[in-house]
């Protein structure tokens, strides 16, 4: 997920525009989504999905429904296929609250109206999501559509608590849920709690209060849009990214209490105080030399993730030379003070391995 | 065997002169086959005595490409003339390009596609490369353009020669012009336009064909006019226009005006 993919390293920014939207939808958890095309394009999804929610110890399948499109649908138009799909999710049981209707390549190609099938009254919300990736969107394109189809599900802006929102996280990475915590654990210091992860693990039901956070943290800058969309919707001020690094962290949370009426300074002492008592876990490799190195020949290095490297490395007072341990940055940069110590354990193996010789 | 295809404006005629084309030539004894690319599914309707024939599409959507032979698609008309309707999906939804891919994957598996001279009736413009499929190896060899001296005729016919000059220069094509016919609409000075639009796009007029009220005569009766009128001129006409076709060996590449030529063109003709 990337807002400036780099022709380098297509094979990791770009994508398909429907598994990015698919990355949210799934976690709507009580919804259907509908996916409008030939089946090999639910099934590959189907496949990733399964596989990390696996791989991250969560039980349970996507809720993906094919249309099954053949080459019959596409000469004579899908839309019957769809409407008799869109029937098919609402007689499952459980009975979804909500249906997602997502578009393919060569649905889009022959004009097929999933707008204005899903528009139909149905009896529960069916949206539809525009997800074609050959219009030019990438996976990121199908995160915006998605954050902003749920969205439309939450109701009008009414009393206000002081909460947070998480919007946008990055449900594919590992550690999604640790730097879910993370952020928990920061709002706390200021008085704040997570009203929606927006979205993740959450219920049709729970869209409705959307817009009653203080505010919103996107995942990353790259969901701007999204925040400008929700600021549109609902009123809501955003702050553009999750924490990274020892001072950013600590600025997070001055922004955040700036945006709610909140005096940080106390919360930011005492982040402080904590950071100090992290690092110090770390002094055993404190004068080793290290070198940083993108962390795989794909990627191009992260710009973020070598400033907290860099500063990190200030903070513990290691040498950044050509001839260090090398040690790969992080991809993405890790979450608050949290991250950065899972991170600074990694370094310690790699600084004791190669003092191991 | 000799397969060709007609290509023209919507409107301008292409199934009543492919239609007389081929009941002329099936009384030269010829083994036609006449194949309506266009959703519409007119094309051999005259042939068939007024008949709906099923098209292929229709079979494919109600039974499934499994269950379909021969006999289910291919229906003899007047003077044995084998006809076929690709057919297509219902106006605004679908892709009917991709019903005439289908339909053409179809008849090849059948094995249909034999005969002395098979000719293919193609919808007005060739929007998509479905619609091209006919010019493709394999296929038609020989591109008739039919046109009127109406100038939008003129132009659909130039966009034509255009997508029939790309097709040629694939490897393997044997995708050609075989000439323009002049089907007449009674304009002052048609057949020349036409004739010297022919030259210009490196083709000639093959044949014209005048503006005869027996074609709407024979239509009413559900006829070509070979059939309803065998001794009219007109008939004559269809003839000797089976006849040239036939016996034609020139073809050309053509090579399309632009835009700008067309229009000068257009203003050395129209009376202003």
């Amino acid at each position: 997920m990337n807002s400036n993919p780099s022709p380098s390293n297509s094979s990791r920014f770009e994508g398909c525009t429907l598994t990015g939207a698919l990355s949210v939808l799934t976690e709507v958890r009580d919804a259907v989504c509908v996916i409008h095309g030939p089946s090999g394009c639910t099934h590959h999804n189907f496949s990733l999905l399964h596989a990390t929610l696996l791989s991250n110890d969560r039980p349970g399948v996507p809720r993906l429904l094919s249309t099954r499109l053949t080459e019959k649908d596409i000469i004579f138009g899908g839309e019957e296929a769809l409407e008799a799909t869109i029937a098919r999710a609402l007689s499952l049981f459980p009975a979804p609250s909500s249906v997602f209707v997502l578009s393919t390549c060569i649905v889009e190609t022959i004009g097929d109206d999933t707008a204005a099938v899903s528009a139909k009254a149905w009896g529960v919300p069916v949206i539809a999501v525009p997800t074609a990736g050959f219009l030019g969107g990438v996976f990121e394109t199908g995160i915006k559509n998605a954050l902003s189809s749920v969205a439309s599900l939450a109701r009008p802006a009414g009393e206000r608590t002081l909460s947070a929102n998480l919007v946008g996280e990055k449900n594919l990475e590992y550690g999604v849920d640790e730097n879910a915590a993370e952020i928990g654990r920061l709002l706390a210091r200021l008085g704040i709690g997570i009203n929606l992860r927006f979205v993740r693990g959450i219920g049709t039901g729970d869209v409705g209060r959307l817009g009653s956070a203080a505010v919103n943290i996107l995942r990353e800058p790259a969901l701007r849009p999204v925040g400008d969309d929700l600021k549109r919707r609902f009123n809501t001020p955003f702050v553009d990214s999750f924490p990274a690094g020892l001072s950013g962290t600590c600025r997070f949370l001055e922004d955040v209490g700036r945006i709610c009426g909140i005096d940080a300074s106390a919360a930011v002492e005492g982040e402080r105080a904590f950071q100090r008592e992290m690092l110090s876990r770390f002094t055993d490799i404190g004068g080793s030399r290290v070198c940083f190195r993108s962390p795989h020949p794909m990627l191009e290095g992260d710009p973020v993730a070598e400033a907290v490297s860099t500063e990190c490395a200030a903070a513990l007072d290691l040498a950044v030379e050509e001839d260090g341990t090398p040690i790969p940055l992080p991809y993405p940069a890790p979450v608050g003070t949290a991250g950065l110590r899972r991170m600074l354990n990694r370094w310690r193996v790699l600084v004791r391995e190669k003092g191991r010789g | 065997m000799k397969q060709i295809a007609l290509y023209g404006k919507g409107g301008i005629g292409k199934s009543t002169t492919a239609a007389n084309l081929s009941a002329a030539l099936a009384g030269e004894g010829l083994d036609v086959l006449q194949i309506g690319c266009d959703p519409k599914h007119d094309s051999t309707r005259m042939l068939m005595h007024g008949t709906w024939i099923p098209t292929v599409l229709d079979l494919i959507r109600e039974r499934g490409d499994e269950n379909i032979t021969v006999d289910d698609v291919v229906y003899r008309g007047f003077r044995g003339v084998r006809c076929v309707e690709a057919g297509g999906p219902e106006p605004g939804i679908g892709c009917a390009g991709r019903g005439i891919i289908a339909t053409f994957q179809l008849l090849e598996r059948l094995d249909a596609l034999k005969g002395d001279v098979i000719v293919y009736d193609v919808l007005g413009d060739v929007v998509c490369g479905g619609f091209a499929m006919p010019m493709r190896e394999g296929y038609a060899q020989e591109i008739y353009l039919v046109t009127s001296g109406e100038l939008m005729s003129i132009y659909a016919a130039n966009n034509i020669a255009k997508a029939i000059a790309r097709l040629s220069r694939r490897a393997r094509s044997r995708c050609t012009l075989g000439g323009v016919i002049c089907n007449a609409k009674n304009i002052e000075g048609e057949r020349d336009l036409v004739d010297d639009f022919a030259r210009r796009i490196n083709s000639r007029l093959i044949a014209y064909i005048p503006r005869d009220r027996v074609v709407q005569v024979a239509e009413l009766h559900r006829q070509t006019v070979v059939e309803y009128a065998p001794d009219s001129d007109q008939a004559a006409v269809y003839e000797e226009l089976g006849r040239t076709i036939y016996a034609n060996q020139t073809t050309s590449i053509p090579t399309p005006l632009e835009m700008d030529e067309l229009e000068s063109f257009a203003l050395e003709f129209v009376q202003v």
